[in-house]
């Protein structure tokens, strides 16, 4: 039996465009608790996803307990004693507590699930967890924490060698958090091995005993947790040369004209959410991933219900209760999610680039103008220099880079003078990232106003003329393009405390 | 002219499977081949294609209608009675068509602003407008419909004897085709059905789009309420049970894609002309009626699969061209 439980042996995954993992190689010991830390985006959680057998690596190999493994699927993962806690549970509520602890291994007799004997079992180790419910309580009604303990009871049943938490505590309260650690210092001391991510600094030095940094998903370091600082460490993570491609090329043309004026916006996760936005300007809008960024961001553009706050707009006020009156005053939002919330499958990409301006093309009855349809489409793919000219070229077959060029369009088709971009780069490669950003400069140029929200450091500060840094769903933060720099912003977005 | 062949691939593949079973029927019976046949077929086809087309547009929101058969005997009943009553010709038309509108219409609003499932929505108004339908003739059949309100469906045309409704038909799939792919509103509906919050995010008022959908779903469904009163000179309130399966396999055969987002009013209609045809067919060969069923289900299976066959047939293609 080796000292080292598992090993990543230059582990690479690639995705279209992004190398989410590139020749990952370190490994983790026998009984350690080993954190993994990084930027939004640094590759943790592919890590993992790599781990667990949900991604098949494109190249390397990983080496667990003396053995090379290759899962294609996370039971294979679980069948071989690794055991994922995640941030959140998946849990089949129709069932009990016992049969979703036991599912994929139910114990048997004969055909027929041995329900004695699984609540034998699944009872003792809740026990020995220190949960208040057992094996023949419904799922409903439990809390996130209590959710977790399950996932733990989990990976207990299934014998795991290895258990990886990512970001266990994002949803807990303290009273629940510490009841956690207490279980995985247990967990350690049984001798599992334990791969901990968080961004909370504090969790992480007080739980591990190594810490690894990734970062655009190359492996930087591993350090003994006695023998590196908290500044330090935040070095690590963000320490890239600053990359030249997010820079403006042209002057900052920031007016002092404010264009849109939020003040005390409420929702869903967020509050009291104020800042105004210039003509001419880049806002960027910081934060970690689950700050609730999104989701301030369509309230305002009235895609989600917002509780409270005014929105003024050239110094009226705005009624946005749905994305058309947004579009009717002059909003645009181009959606992290381009897939899901930016294009239309089986639409070409002139369908999709005048889907929001039609109105505008229409005669009475709303027939449309084709030819009309047609210029416009020239001019516009023109504008933002789309390479697949093809009016009827389907969207869903470009690039990612093309796909954003179409949405984008749509915006610009319809006039708008404020345009919310939400991870602008998102999928994008290197070279249509440049093309983007030089169309959000033209647009600004123009008298226009942007808020760009980005997890891309690097991005919001080579873009931004000033950028909010939003935490646990409130503006932490409002720095000027002076004070922009990485330590600066993740400062601002990381929790001050655990809790 | 390639552009044609490419975008209606799938209206055509169907044209040529209706050939390929007239040549089939033929070899096997000759008196197949006569234009009584043709007229039968087509006559036959125009029911389920006014119930289709409709069909079509609530399947391309990614949604359905199973109340289309139960709307037809409430439109039948309606119309039968006024007719029968002495009201205008033009008058009862009329009324038939608000009637299917209006049922449309809250089918549409179940759905889109109740936000019930499609499905359990229809399945729910189809049930209540059956019982409707009963309660109106109080369970008896309207008969001796006016022959001048049947004459303006019903009457042979000059051109080939072939019946008026037959050319309503065509003139209804020209607006429904022109609304679907020359207005926004058609452009709308299909966004709402490959991708509602894309839509929604691009200031869609969805729910008014869908609600038109199941609108002008009802109305096909009451024109084929018409027509059938029209044809048979009498109305009974169990008209119509069972027709939205034709329908749904009619749009199904011409390539609407049950997820939504995907579909063409032509394909309904070539894809309810091949069930009729398979139909006739069938009957004029002298197949066993009960095997008739297994021969029309197997029919669209195939239809189905055709999609994934087409998809694999081009792929295999473009891999050997690659090499």
């Amino acid at each position: 039996m080796s000292e080292i439980m598992v090993q990543f042996d230059h582990v690479t995954k690639e995705f279209p465009g992004v190398k989410a993992l590139n020749d990952v190689s370190f490994s983790i010991k026998r009984g350690e608790l080993h954190a993994l830390v990084g930027e939004n985006g640094a590759g943790k959680s592919t890590l993992l996803n790599v781990l667990h057998g949900v991604y098949v690596p494109s190249g390397g190999r990983i080496v667990i307990d003396d053995t090379h493994v290759e899962f294609h699927a996370p039971i294979d993962a679980l069948r071989f004693g690794i055991s994922k806690v995640h941030q959140e549970i998946n849990v089949v509520d129709v069932l009990s507590v016992g049969q979703n602890i036991v599912l994929g291994a139910e114990p048997l007799k004969g055909p027929a699930i041995d329900f004695r004997k699984m609540y034998r079992e699944v009872d003792g180790i809740l026990e020995k967890l220190g949960c208040q419910f057992r094996a023949a309580d419904p799922i409903r009604g439990l809390s996130v924490g209590e959710l977790q303990m399950i996932a733990i009871a989990k990976a207990v049943y299934h014998k795991a060698k290895v258990i990886s938490f990512d970001e266990p505590t994002a949803s807990l309260s303290d009273k629940e958090i510490e009841i956690l650690f207490e279980k995985i210092e247990e967990l350690k001391a049984q001798g599992l091995t334990i791969i901990y991510v968080s961004h909370k600094l504090d969790e992480i030095f007080r739980l591990a005993d190594r810490i690894s940094v990734l970062r655009d998903g190359r492996y930087v370091d591993t350090f003994k947790a006695s023998d590196i600082s908290r500044d330090e460490l935040i070095r690590n993570m963000v320490g890239r040369d600053v990359s030249n491609y997010a820079q403006r090329a042209k002057a900052l043309c920031a007016t002092d004209e404010v264009l849109l004026s939020v003040e005390g916006l409420c929702g869903e996760g967020f509050q009291n959410i104020s800042f105004t936005l210039r003509r001419g300007e880049i806002l960027g809008v910081s934060g970690l991933v689950g700050a609730k960024r999104t989701e301030i961001m369509r309230a305002l553009f009235g895609a989600d219900h917002k509780t409270a706050g005014t929105i003024r707009f050239k110094g009226e006020e705005a009624v946005i209760h749905s994305p058309k009156q947004a579009l009717k005053i002059g909003i645009g939002l181009v959606s992290e999610n381009r897939k899901t919330e930016g294009f239309v499958k089986y639409m070409s990409n002139r369908q999709n680039m005048t889907l929001a301006a039609l109105p505008g093309f229409c005669r009475a009855g709303g027939v449309m103008k084709r030819p009309d349809i047609a210029k416009s489409f020239e001019e516009y793919a023109q504008k933002v220099r789309l390479n697949i000219t093809n009016p009827d070229h389907l969207t869903e077959n470009l690039s990612g880079g093309n796909q954003q060029k179409v949405i984008l369009a749509k915006w610009l088709m319809t006039n708008v003078e404020v345009i919310i971009f939400d991870e602008p780069t998102k999928g994008v490669d290197v070279g249509a990232k440049q093309e983007i950003y030089a169309l959000m400069e033209e647009f600004v140029a123009q008298g226009n106003a942007i808020i760009m929200v980005s997890s891309e450091l690097t991005e919001v500060i080579g873009m931004s003329d000033r950028a909010l840094v939003v935490r646990d769903g409130e503006i932490s933060a409002c720095l000027n393009r002076e004070e922009l720099r990485e330590e600066t912003l993740l400062k601002h977005a990381m929790p001050e405390r655990s809790a | 002219m390639k552009r044609f062949l490419k975008k209606s691939s799938r209206e055509l593949a169907i044209v040529g499977l209706i050939l390929a079973m007239a040549v089939i029927f033929t070899l096997i019976q000759p008196r197949f081949m006569q234009s009584s046949t043709f007229i039968d077929i087509i006559e036959q086809a125009t029911i389920n294609s006014f119930l289709g087309i409709g069909m079509t547009l609530a399947i391309i929101t990614g949604g359905i209608d199973l109340s289309v058969g139960s709307i037809m005997a409430v439109v039948v009943c309606v119309c039968g009675m006024a007719s029968v009553g002495g009201m205008n010709k033009f008058a009862v038309i009329l009324l038939g068509l608000a009637v299917g509108a209006v049922i449309g219409f809250l089918n549409g609003f179940l759905i889109a602003k109740m936000k019930l499932q499609p499905f359990v929505a229809t399945l729910g108004t189809e049930e209540a407008l059956r019982g409707a339908a009963f309660m109106i003739t109080g369970g008896w059949p309207v008969l001796s419909i006016p022959k001048d309100f049947r004459n303006i469906l019903n009457a042979p045309s000059a051109i080939g004897g072939i019946r008026n409704f037959v050319f309503v038909m065509l003139v209804a799939a020209v607006i429904y085709s022109f609304i679907l792919h020359r207005t926004k509103a058609g452009t709308y509906i299909y966004a709402i059905g490959a991708n509602e919050e894309a839509a929604k995010l691009s200031g869609v008022s969805t729910d008014w789009y869908k609600i038109l959908a199941y609108l002008l779903c009802g109305v096909g469904a009451a024109l084929a309420g018409m027509v059938m009163l029209a044809r048979l000179g009498a109305g009974e309130p169990s008209a119509g049970s069972g027709y939205e399966l034709d329908a749904i396999a009619a749009a199904a055969i011409g390539g609407t894609s049950m997820a939504g987002g995907k579909g063409t009013i032509w394909g309904t209609i070539v894809g309810a002309i091949m069930l009729s045809t398979l139909k006739v067919g069938l009957v004029v060969i002298g197949m066993d009626t009960f095997v008739q069923y297994v021969a029309i289900g197997s029919v669209i299976i195939f239809a189905a699969y055709f999609d994934t066959l087409q998809a694999g047939i081009t792929k295999a293609i473009s891999a050997a061209r690659k090499h």
